[in-house]
């Protein structure tokens, strides 16, 4: 073979020509009909030297638009079988092998076994293997089951993306099923289409990637400012401002959202956190330092009932979050209930001692925990709906693990509003929070309120441990994080106002969220409590100041 | 700070000398415990125990003192503070800027938080604080100043009882959340440690920590005996007067607001001593100190002591951290638990604490209006 390099050369530019022309794309429109691949041609110029293989490559990749998929998977396949060197060239053709070395295989174009004795293994350069790769990653994305190799494909497209035609990525993405997948490719069609070398096609490609606006979208645009054509071209100088100030502002809108979807998740906390410490501050004006307390209990009683769906019902695990609700309330109502009746019964008309009483709890509360269970963090399976998210718009993406807590609180205030409201026990809380004497006078046990109203404001809290499971850690300590926000909550509210509670909530939220981007969490949470101490000391009675005995 | 007494003039008695033996008498507690504790400095002089316990009397002053400045608002003005750590870490750091600054001047070694910040030299406000006098005024001061504009702001739109308290524990909150950062030039979280020298002194030998001991002993039985004169004064009557009623205090044509915050900051000033005094024995500042439990553990010990009863207070601190000391070395797991019991148990069966056991006095009668 050696000795007539120039012949061999000749010889296979011919077969490449025949794969070439096989594989050309079909330009009667009439019939769509996709042209055959040639595969002893390709197979042929695969055995050929460095810069047959690559031409071979190349074709390949131009013409995988119009190719039939069977032919894409033999192409693919063939191709793999170079790069791992199982291809073995005889002079009577290639032969697949099934392992390198072997002596025998399966013919490249008919499948046919025979012998490989002799054959040479053609070993790719770099720049060929650069291209076979690219040639490998567009038959993955149009030809793979498995969305992952198609991802896989798509990557090794996206390092090459200029070499390969928008046909084929065309092609790909609107045979393409799996959404995110989609989006990826759409995305780098962009990318290749903004390196055009034609301009409108550019400037096409600006106006559509400004139709998406992200911050990669964004840095996209902005990489083109040094592009030459933005100093010569007036039309594309224009279209490209145009476009990055229309992502910009996109961005702005949505990183707005963003604060406002966090403010509101962050508040939901809040509110849940607060609900039970404002209904039984008002009621009974004991300051209950234990809330954060039955906040952890509630996120316990959660761990307990996922554990207990392991064992009991695997199959339905994903439900546990569910379950739990019920479970975590009665647990730290229970709780409630019992410091009620043990100790804080004896401690009414005596605030100071009972805020005592309910720090002697918390801390008995936090060791007994940390005792009994460790003290460290508790490992949640996150179900579906609370993992994950939707991207809505430009950057901002709607996480489910805070709309879950969203909805919980917007739940929790409708109980709440409910219980209050509209029941018996609602009427009788009222009663006692605005006149407790006059309440006892008219017949209401105003000693059993309490008691019921205490366990209720301790199951609000523990169904703050509920929603906070998918988004905070949960540890003996966890209750301290919240405490002092909570009773920023309630004292800026005005005390025994559910509403009140809820404004302030969304306010003290909605500011720490808002500060936070210019100044940091720790500035965030100084300025808004100094705000808060400031605003106290000119509305004592805080944002709605309650009807209640004097 | 008594109000418009000139206009509303009180009784009163003729005062002097033997006036005050006879005040300090009335309360034969204080008298006691002042005397004792004079006793305590005076036997580590000559006894000379060890190190350990030399310190651990030092700090325990230190934390009776804390108890005192927070009974003198909590006992006899009805204001429970929840943030009288604040004070105390007030005092704490002015002083332990004071020790860094000493040492850096004397051993030109900048401070570790320097180093770690890239700073070439302290920041401004440091300046000036190798000079111990300026130091005190400085940490008396700020405390002073802090709680004027806290006190003022409160008391004036009459933020009270359960509120106050609140609020005091976000402003110590905030504190603390402001000192953990480490752009504020005062160690930020790691805190300031490593002392080395005191005047000129290494710390940590056994002469600088009897000093310590005994200075913080001494100032305790001033801060006591001291305090005990203003509760017995005119102005204590007044203070008792507020605490119970002060809207019938502030009818009567009394300057409530004037009262209040006099004392808050003068137990402001007293806390930020005990801070002052406490720093260079346990040899760190932090933080931590600023926690919103170590605030609500200040008022444990006085309701373990008993309330409005300064030897109660005095007693409270030295008896619960004591049994800190020893059992979070003893048995660590366990000291939450008897705390909290310790808590509880006071809270419902013993509402002046300890001294209740002791019978030394019935109950005062803002507390037997309770429901038990």
């Amino acid at each position: 073979m050696a000795e007539a390099p120039g012949r061999l050369i000749r010889l296979h530019a011919a077969l490449l020509g025949l794969a070439l022309a096989a594989l050309a794309p079909g330009t009667a429109g009439a019939a769509p009909e996709r042209p055959p691949v040639d595969r002893p041609a390709l197979a042929a110029a695969l055995c050929g030297p460095p810069a047959v293989q690559g031409q071979a490559a190349e074709a390949l990749i131009r013409a995988a638009a119009d190719a039939e998929t069977a032919d894409l998977a033999w192409a693919g396949n063939i191709l793999r079988v170079l790069t791992e060197r199982r291809l073995a060239c005889t002079d009577t053709g290639a032969v697949i092998l099934d392992r390198p070395g072997a002596a025998e295989g399966a013919d490249a174009a008919t499948g046919a076994s025979r012998p490989a004795a002799g054959g040479r293994v053609p070993v790719l350069g770099l720049r060929q293997r650069a291209q076979v790769e690219t040639a490998l990653g567009v038959v993955a994305l149009l030809s793979a089951r498995d969305p992952e190799a198609r991802g896989a494909g798509l990557a090794a497209i996206e390092r090459r993306a200029a070499g390969v035609p928008e046909a084929v990525l065309a092609r790909a993405e609107t045979a393409e099923a799996d959404p995110g997948l989609k989006r990826a490719i759409m995305q780098v069609m962009q990318a290749a289409a903004l390196s055009s070398p034609d301009p409108a096609r550019r400037i096409g490609a600006i106006r559509a990637v400004a139709e998406a606006p992200s911050g990669a979208a964004l840095s996209r645009l902005r990489a083109l400012e040094a592009d030459p054509a933005y100093g010569a071209d007036p039309a594309f100088r224009a279209a490209l401002d145009s476009g990055i100030s229309r992502v910009g502002r996109a961005i702005a809108v949505g990183d707005g959202l963003a604060v406002l979807y966090n403010a509101l998740s962050f508040a939901s906390i809040l509110f849940m956190a607060a609900a039970g410490l404002a209904i039984i501050f008002g009621l009974m004006g004991v300051i209950n330092l234990a809330q954060g307390e039955f906040i952890m209990i509630g996120a316990y009683a959660t761990y307990g009932v996922q554990e207990l769906f392991r064992r009991l019902a695997p199959g339905a695990i994903d439900l546990y979050l569910i379950a739990a609700i019920p479970v975590a309330f009665l647990a730290a109502a229970l709780v409630g209930i019992a410091v009620e009746a043990l100790i804080l019964r004896h401690l009414y008309r005596r605030p100071l001692m009972s805020l005592l009483a309910t720090w002697a709890v918390s801390l008995f509360l936090v060791n007994g925990v940390r005792v009994a269970l460790g003290t460290q963090n508790l490992q949640f399976r996150m179900p579906p709906y609370v993992s994950g998210g939707l991207p809505l718009y430009a950057d901002f993406i709607v996480t489910w693990n805070r709309l879950f807590a969203i909805g919980f609180a917007a739940g929790t205030l409708a109980l709440t509003l409910l219980i209050l409201r509209a029941t018996p026990l609602g009427l009788d809380i009222r009663a006692v929070t605005q006149n407790r004497d006059m309440a006892g006078c008219l017949g209401i046990r105003t000693r059993r309120v309490d008691r019921l109203a205490f366990g209720f404001g301790s199951g609000l809290a523990g169904l703050a441990g509920v929603a906070l499971c998918p988004i905070y850690s949960v540890n003996p300590g966890m209750g301290a994080t919240f405490i002092v926000d909570s009773f920023m909550v309630v004292v800026l509210g005005g005390v025994g106002t559910v509403l009140g509670t809820l404004v302030a909530a969304i306010g003290i939220g909605g500011a720490n969220v808002a500060i936070e981007p210019l100044y940091g969490a720790v500035a965030a949470k100084v300025i808004v409590l100094v705000g808060i101490i400031l605003f106290i000391q000119r509305r004592p009675e805080g944002l709605f100041p309650a009807r209640r005995r004097r | 700070m008594s109000g418009n007494a000139e206009t509303f003039p009180v009784p009163r008695r003729r005062d002097g000398a033997a006036r005050l033996g006879a005040r300090i008498a009335r309360d034969p507690l204080v008298a006691i415990l002042s005397a004792a504790i004079l006793g305590i400095a005076l036997c580590l002089v000559l006894v000379r125990p060890s190190p350990y316990l030399v310190n651990a009397a030092g700090q325990l002053a230190a934390f009776a003192i804390l108890a005192v400045s927070l009974d003198l608002v909590w006992g006899y003005l009805g204001i429970l503070s929840l943030g009288h750590g604040l004070f105390f870490a007030v005092g704490g750091y002015v002083c332990a800027m004071h020790l860094v600054a000493h040492a850096y001047a004397v051993t030109g070694i900048p401070p570790d938080f320097v180093q770690f910040m890239g700073w070439k030299t302290l920041p401004w406000y440091w300046a000036g604080l190798t000079n111990a006098p300026y130091a005190l005024v400085l940490a008396l001061g700020l405390a002073v100043l802090v709680a004027f504009v806290f006190g003022l702001a409160s008391f004036r739109s009459r933020v009270n009882g359960v509120y106050f308290s609140i609020i005091s524990q976000a402003l110590v909150y905030v504190a603390m959340l402001l000192m953990f950062r480490n752009d504020t030039g005062l160690g930020g979280n790691n805190g300031m440690t490593g002392f080395s020298l005191l005047f000129g002194w290494p710390m940590g030998s056994p002469g600088v920590t009897l000093g310590l001991a005994v200075a913080s002993l001494a100032a305790l039985a001033a801060v006591l005996v001291g305090a005990s004169l203003l509760v017995g004064s005119r102005t204590g009557r007044l203070m008792l007067a507020c605490r119970d009623d002060e809207t019938r205090l502030r009818t009567l044509g009394y300057g409530t607001t004037r009262l209040k915050l006099g004392i808050w900051c003068l137990s402001a000033a007293i806390a930020a001593l005990a801070g002052i005094l406490y720093v260079p024995q346990v040899g760190i500042i932090n933080p931590r100190v600023l926690a919103p439990d170590l605030s609500i553990e200040i008022a444990v010990w006085v309701a373990i002591g008993g309330i409005g009863r300064l030897g109660g207070a005095v007693l409270g601190a030295v008896l619960v951290n004591a049994l800190k000391f020893w059992l979070t070395a003893a048995m660590p797991e366990a000291w939450p638990f008897i705390l909290s019991g310790l808590v509880l148990l006071v809270v419902l069966a013993l509402p002046n604490g300890l001294l209740d056991l002791a019978a030394l006095r019935l109950k005062p009668t803002w507390l037997r209006g309770g429901t038990r």
